[in-house]
């Protein structure tokens, strides 16, 4: 297509040129043979001028003689004083005389006294035609003007007499007074003159000019070896244009004006003609057409050789600037194609996610929201979830690197998430498949941070398995980040075993689970969001979905104008069913006496001999018991009076929690310093162990004062 | 909760058997009062027979060791169960008596 463009430009711009230039060729032509023609025209005619100036001196110094010629006729003796005074007081006059008509006197029979200047003295000598040798009667000069009775002007001849000159002799008839012709009076003139004044009109180095005679001789000529030696008529016999030579010969004698084409000698040649008066004498310019058009020729190939440039010139830039287009077209093409494709796969990847909330509209006891905002490229984030079994199976993560090939391993792990979870109840199995199969194949060693969640809807029960991803946050009483055990990321290596987590997920606990495009988002200053930050934006009782609308927010208000640099990716679980988790409660209540510490002995031994824990675990759940309760008996009650401390233990399948209760003076025991138990003995207090140790014991102690009561609740992982 | 104080001629040695809770502690504050007096030569706590100990009990423990660095002598805590040897070491008595 653009290719036939710059064709289509190139042949209209070789047809526009081509155009003007042949135009232009054609008028500088016609202009210039116009101007030859002119040109001609005013030379021949100066010429012309200039031979009649000479003509005429030379008929006006014969004709002004006729009358004292018809005087002397009287005195022949007389007669030479003619051609004397002729020659002497014509310059342009080379020679004279007067020649009586034979027998027209009786004393000189023949009488022609000749005058002639001397070249080197320029003094006038005279001599007589009338000789033996010389039959001057006969001559043409003599015959001719008796024959026509008028002035003649001679054929061109050479004087044999006087030199090797070119001449001519203009003749005239003098009469008596009989009216007969007695005399011819005569003037000669030089043609030498007449061959300067033809080679000084030779306007082109190539032309010629001659001056014909009547009778078709060849006068003078530029062309030395043409004088006097040829006719036209010769000429034209020689001639390959026989016809057009022909023709401007017969123009030529007939005295006309013209100019004529011929052809000679294989080149066409512009012949410009114009007669002189009376001498019958023809004078012409021979112009060569190559002479005549060798300047608009050189221009012409001037001309040509430019715009054969030029268009090189444009055919190269054209085609420089095809390949370049081509070139660049290709690349966007390629670009576009690519970020085509790159949406497309985003959309692929986005349509694997769900991302319709709430994602579960019938279920009360599940308030769950989940967002992705994607940095430019495509990323590699997901997260996934779906209920089966009335188990909710979720999970987060996060593939190592950037663009297409984190987009495809997020896809292949999402897939493996949704086969392994499909009849596999346990995150770790779930994990460590999902690690076995991506370790198998994975030549471009990318991995996965993964959090992978399993909760039991009706048990509330949360079992999980942290991929090395960010830990999630706990929000049940307090916000704290979910302990999770330092597995390795998803594909770094096979056969690992992944490590399985437990916690009580109760009614209005929730979970929040992010990736590092929330906790590394950096501002202008390159400061990160930070968990301190998540913790903060995540209080305050919210649903799911304007949890994560708070953090959005937050982190866009924190982050400004700096540019996303990560996919963001958030999940967040509310649980909210009221169900009571498969336990078993016992309930121990206690005076506040001291002597009654020593049930909790017994109280222990039963929960231990239940859930068959070991001799050591059942001692410290009692240390811990004892200290917390000890604790409430001493101090809770002011001395004397009589409380009541009771104490809750909530058994369940992984866990152990204690709750214990008591109406006395609000007392956090939490809130009291650690014990040092790097002193020596003698620094030791001997208070502030108890406490210390209940922290030590179990995995989670928390304190409320709830309803005018203290509620202390530790929790043990089993 | 039982505790015996043996004398001999160069050491004091009390045996502690059964439970030493909040409870005990108070009960057997009277005979570590005895120990505490002996301070001043070697004293061995045989915990052979002594199953449980909580803080009470080892602030008894304490206050004799406190005793004992006061007047010269010497504790020694004799045959502890892996079960109070780890209640010892996360309160960090392992390094305040010396265990045999």
């Amino acid at each position: 297509m653009k290719l036939k463009a710059g064709l289509l430009l190139v042949i209209v711009a070789v047809l526009t040129l081509e155009a003007t230039f042949i135009i232009q060729y054609h008028y500088s032509q016609r202009e210039i043979k116009k101007e030859a023609s002119l040109r001609a025209a005013s030379e021949l005619k100066s010429a012309e001028n200039k031979i009649m100036d000479v003509v005429n001196q030379a008929e006006a110094a014969v004709r002004n003689s006729i009358w004292v010629a018809e005087w002397c006729l009287e005195t022949p003796d007389s007669l030479k004083r003619i051609p004397q005074r002729i020659v002497s007081e014509n310059p342009v006059v080379v020679g004279s005389t007067m020649a009586l008509v034979p027998g027209y006197s009786e004393k000189y029979p023949l009488y022609a006294p000749y005058a002639m200047r001397d070249d080197e003295t320029g003094k006038i000598k005279m001599l007589s035609l009338a000789t033996e040798e010389y039959d001057y009667p006969s001559s043409e000069w003599f015959t001719k003007p008796i024959e026509m009775d008028e002035g003649y002007w001679s054929e061109p001849y050479f004087d044999e007499n006087g030199g090797d000159i070119l001449m001519t002799t203009f003749s005239m008839p003098v009469k008596d007074r009989n009216g007969k012709i007695a005399a011819i009076v005569t003037a000669d003139i030089s043609l030498e003159w007449l061959a300067e004044l033809i080679e000084r009109m030779k306007v082109y180095p190539n032309a010629f000019n001659m001056v014909v005679s009547r009778n078709g001789n060849i006068m003078v000529c530029t062309v030395e070896n043409l004088t006097m030696k040829a006719t036209i008529d010769q000429i034209a016999l020689e001639s390959d244009d026989y016809k057009a030579l022909d023709r401007v010969n017969k123009a030529m004698l007939a005295g006309q004006y013209g100019e004529m084409p011929v052809k000679y000698q294989g080149e066409i040649n512009h012949v410009y003609f114009a007669p002189v008066e009376r001498t019958g004498w023809s004078l012409s310019i021979v112009l060569p057409e190559k002479d005549l058009y060798s300047g608009v020729r050189r221009m012409a190939m001037n001309v040509q050789l430019l715009q054969l440039l030029g268009l090189s010139m444009i055919i190269i830039i054209l085609r420089v600037v095809a390949k370049n287009r081509a070139k660049y077209q290709r690349i966007n093409e390629q670009k576009e194609r690519i970020e085509n494709e790159l949406h497309i796969a985003r959309e692929i990847q986005m349509s694997m996610i769900p991302k319709t909330f709430p994602p579960f509209p019938e279920r009360k006891d599940l308030d769950l929201a989940a967002s992705i905002i994607p940095a430019k490229e495509v990323g590699g984030d997901l997260y996934d979830f779906f209920i089966r079994d009335e188990k909710l199976f979720f999970c987060i993560g996060d593939v190592s690197g950037k663009g297409i090939p984190a987009s495809l391993v997020m896809a292949v792990t999402r897939s493996l998430f949704r086969a392994m979870s499909a009849h596999e109840d346990s995150p770790a199995k779930i994990v460590t498949s999902m690690n076995n199969t991506m370790s198998e194949a994975n030549e471009r060693s990318m991995f996965v941070t993964f959090f992978c969640g399993v909760l039991d809807l009706s048990a509330g029960q949360l079992r999980y398995c942290n991929a090395g991803h960010n830990p999630p946050m706990i929000l049940t009483d307090a916000i704290r980040v979910l302990p999770v055990e330092p597995n390795l990321p998803i594909g770094i290596m096979k056969g690992v075993d992944f490590i399985e987590q437990e916690t009580p997920f109760l009614y209005d606990d929730a979970l929040f689970l992010y990736t590092d495009g929330l906790s590394e988002a950096e501002n202008a200053t390159k400061e990160q969001f930070g968990e301190d930050r998540i913790e903060k934006a995540l209080h305050g009782r919210k649903r799911s979905s304007d949890h994560l609308e708070n953090i959005k927010q937050q982190v866009s208000q924190f982050v400004g104008e700096a540019p996303q640099s990560d996919d963001l990716t958030m999940l967040f679980i509310h649980y909210l069913a009221h169900v009571v988790p498969a336990q078993q409660e016992r309930h121990l209540e206690l005076h506040n006496d001291i002597k009654q510490i020593s049930l909790l002995a017994e109280f222990i031994e039963k929960i231990a001999e239940e859930k068959k824990l070991d001799e050591t675990l059942a001692m410290n759940l009692n240390l811990a018991l004892e200290e917390a309760v000890t604790n409430v008996i001493l101090y809770a009650y002011p001395k004397g009076t009589d409380g009541l401390v009771d104490i809750d233990a909530i058994v369940m399948e992984h866990s152990l929690e204690f709750i214990i209760t008591d109406s006395g003076v609000p007392f956090d025991p939490t809130a009291a310093p650690e014990a040092d138990i790097t002193l020596s003995a003698d620094e030791r207090p001997i208070g502030g162990l108890g406490i210390f140790m209940v922290r030590k014991l179990m995995d989670e102690v928390h304190y409320q004062r709830l309803d005018n009561k203290n509620v202390l609740k530790m929790t043990k992982n089993i | 909760m039982t505790i015996n104080i043996e004398k001999t001629n160069d050491m004091t040695i009390a045996h502690l058997a059964g439970r030493l809770d909040t409870p005990a502690s108070t009960e057997v504050a009277p005979s570590f009062e005895q120990l505490n007096d002996a301070a001043n030569g070697m004293v061995v706590l045989d915990c052979t027979e002594l199953v449980y100990i909580s803080s009470s009990g080892l602030r008894l423990f304490l206050a004799l060791r406190k005793a004992s660095a006061a007047k010269g002598g010497k504790v020694i805590v004799r045959n502890i169960s892996n079960s109070i040897r780890q209640v010892f070491m996360m309160t960090g008595f392992l390094n305040l008596f010396e265990i045999e």
